[in-house]
């Protein structure tokens, strides 16, 4: 049909006025963002997490939290990332939890899929490699779509630290993806100790 | 290398590239990165990262609510008194029981619409035959063409969204994902449009009617049926010519194919063009954009609120604050204008009256060609007399003076060519 390109055209309603409307008893709105965010939050405990079916209740628990404290939210922040911040603490009472039932030294890599790709299997494995805050925030960037702000909100760290973290992530899963690449002579370390000689020399002068 | 070949850090650059820079930061990266190959292979190497972590896709969730998701949003009322009151009654009258009263409606509607379509069909094949038919019979054919039937799931007594569709006549993704969700439908499906083309689509027709009157209440018809509006009518009307209409149309894009072949029935098509502009990548633009202002607004506003400094300082971020709001607004508003023009097709159409000329020869009678004659020789008798009078009163004082001033000599002379003759 002609018109199939141009149904998807919307003059959108925001997140945080839907969620104004919810808290004025609207299911609708309600509807509506569980429909936006249903899919995002899966993903974001799907790549965290082993399985989906967890995954899943976890994202039905996040919409459920929602629901509970929809009274008490104030529109101080975006609801994505009001969405996100309640995902990770979700997230992080599961790991405890995981932690506290599994045996010592038995943890399993969380997200573990016996039908994933070889590139996935790969990404994953350079991704474990990182730090835990690193990896989050490379995570939160590049499969939640978060601004720099978002994350530095959700993590409680300024921005530019998120920004430096980021960074740093970013260039060592470049060389964890391309081992056979030597990382002492890229780009990145280039540009950075020219800057750095540069800052010397003119304090220097 | 020094400081003059990277004033800006690597991390900059990413930001830069993501849109998380300052503006003035920005513009020394974007300088900097013009020129700069090693900075260019850096940024290459940054999005080969991004590219090769997004090969790691996950699958669409399966599952819809769960019924802990049901109840709590049935016993979810905070705020009760913001409920409209028929809406109140109604809760009150169906208590909890409302998804089994919807179901019940819902069951309803498809009934209904199972028992009346093969009515609906019959009439519709009568529809096809007449505009097969003869050309006069078009017209009532397509006045008595059944209306587009309403989404089934809007007889649904309690399906909100699908009312705020209705308010809205537009579709989202997301809310097109909401829809697979009510109707288990798989997302993936519906994820595909989201990667969909935005066209702006115009069209401009030329008609010529027989019956301009009729053509014109059809045309305002067929424009209500399709949920259209007018953006500008004119006829004009002179003397000596057939009366013209022009007429911008704005309806649903998804209507304007429907739109045109009906109103195509109008008349005789003189010229017809269709055009669709594509601007898919505007808007994807448009909306990066728009995003990155964001940010920096919150990031302003988060500034202001958490840091404290100078007035002068503070000034100044308000200063930066306004500016970035007021392109917040701007890109807001062509955002809007743009998805406005996708969602609403433009239709020019002209119709021409098919103007004939009359020639009246009808002979006079004999009595009204003696009352002309009369008439006439009446005129020319009293225009004669004027003229006279006119002549006589014009001239008649300049004669009467050179009569008396050559009367003397020329009766001498007469009286000297007498004496002459008589000697």
């Amino acid at each position: 049909m002609v018109a199939a390109g141009v149904e998807i055209v919307e003059i959108m309603i925001s997140d945080e006025a839907l969620m104004a409307e919810f808290q004025g008893g609207s299911q609708e709105a309600f509807e509506e963002l569980f429909a936006r965010y249903r899919g995002p939050l899966y993903g974001f405990f799907r790549r965290r997490l082993r399985g989906d079916q967890r995954a899943d209740d976890l994202t039905q628990e996040t919409f459920l939290a929602v629901i509970r404290a929809s009274a008490r939210y104030e529109p101080r922040a975006l609801v994505r990332t009001y969405l996100y911040a309640i995902a990770m603490n979700l997230l992080a009472a599961e790991r405890r939890k995981l932690f506290r039932d599994s045996p010592p030294g038995k943890i399993a890599p969380e997200p573990a899929s016996h039908d994933a790709p070889d590139a996935v299997l790969w990404i994953r494995q350079a991704l474990e490699r990182l730090d835990e805050p690193e990896r989050e925030i490379l995570m939160l960037r590049e499969y939640e779509q978060l601004s720099y702000a978002e994350i530095a909100e959700l993590m409680k760290l300024p921005v530019n630290a998120v920004r430096s973290r980021l960074f740093r992530s970013r260039m060592a899963l470049k060389g964890y993806l391309e081992p056979e690449r030597k990382t002492a002579d890229t780009a990145a370390t280039g540009v950075a100790e020219s800057v750095k000689q540069a800052r010397a020399e003119s304090e220097a002068i | 290398m020094n400081k003059i070949m990277h004033p800006i850090e690597p991390e900059e650059l990413m930001a830069y590239v993501e849109g998380e820079l300052t503006a003035v930061r920005a513009n020394a990266a974007a300088a900097h990165l013009v020129e700069c190959e090693e900075c260019q292979g850096l940024i290459a190497d940054l999005r080969t990262v991004s590219q090769s972590l997004q090969a790691w896709k996950v699958e669409a969730p399966k599952t819809a609510p769960s019924a802990a998701i049901a109840t709590a949003l049935t016993e979810h009322r905070p705020a009760s008194q913001n409920v409209a009151p028929g809406r109140r009654i109604w809760r009150e009258v169906l208590g909890k029981r409302w998804p089994a009263v919807a179901l019940a409606g819902a069951v309803a509607a498809i009934l209904l619409v199972v028992i009346s379509a093969p009515p609906l069909q019959r009439r519709g094949s009568n529809y096809a035959y007449s505009t097969v038919g003869q050309a006069d019979t078009v017209d009532s054919a397509v006045v008595r063409a059944p209306a587009p039937a309403p989404p089934a799931a809007a007889a649904a007594p309690g399906n909100g969204l699908d009312k705020l569709r209705q308010s809205a006549k537009l579709q989202s993704p997301a809310r097109r994902e909401s829809k697979a969700w009510l109707q288990n439908q798989s997302p993936e499906e519906h994820d595909l449009s989201a990667t969909a083309p935005m066209i702006i689509r115009t069209a401009d027709l030329s008609l010529i009617a027989k019956e301009f009157d009729k053509a014109r209440a059809q045309l305002e018809a067929i424009l209500k049926r399709h949920r259209g509006y007018v953006g500008e009518l004119k006829v004009n009307d002179s003397t000596g010519s057939g009366r013209t209409l022009t007429a911008t149309l704005r309806v649903s894009s998804d209507q304007l194919g429907a739109l045109l072949t009906e109103v195509k029935m109008l008349g005789r098509v003189d010229s017809e063009s269709q055009s669709g502009q594509d601007v898919t990548s505007q808007y994807v633009d448009l909306q990066a954009r728009l995003s990155n202002a964001r940010n920096t607004e919150q990031r302003l506003i988060d500034l202001l609120r958490n840091r404290t400094g100078k007035l002068s300082d503070v000034l100044e971020v308000e200063q930066e604050l306004d500016q970035v709001r007021g392109q917040v607004e701007q890109m807001e508003a062509e955002r809007k204008n743009m998805a406005n023009q996708v969602s609403f097709a433009t239709l020019n159409v002209t119709i021409a009256e098919d103007y004939k000329a009359q020639l009246q020869v009808v002979p006079p009678s004999t009595s009204t060609r003696l009352s002309n004659a009369a008439v006439e020789g009446y005129r020319s008798m009293a225009d004669g007399v004027v003229s006279l009078l006119l002549f006589l009163l014009s001239t008649g004082p300049s004669l009467l003076l050179w009569g008396a001033i050559l009367f003397f000599p020329a009766r001498m002379v007469w009286k000297r060519v007498r004496s002459s003759l008589a000697s």
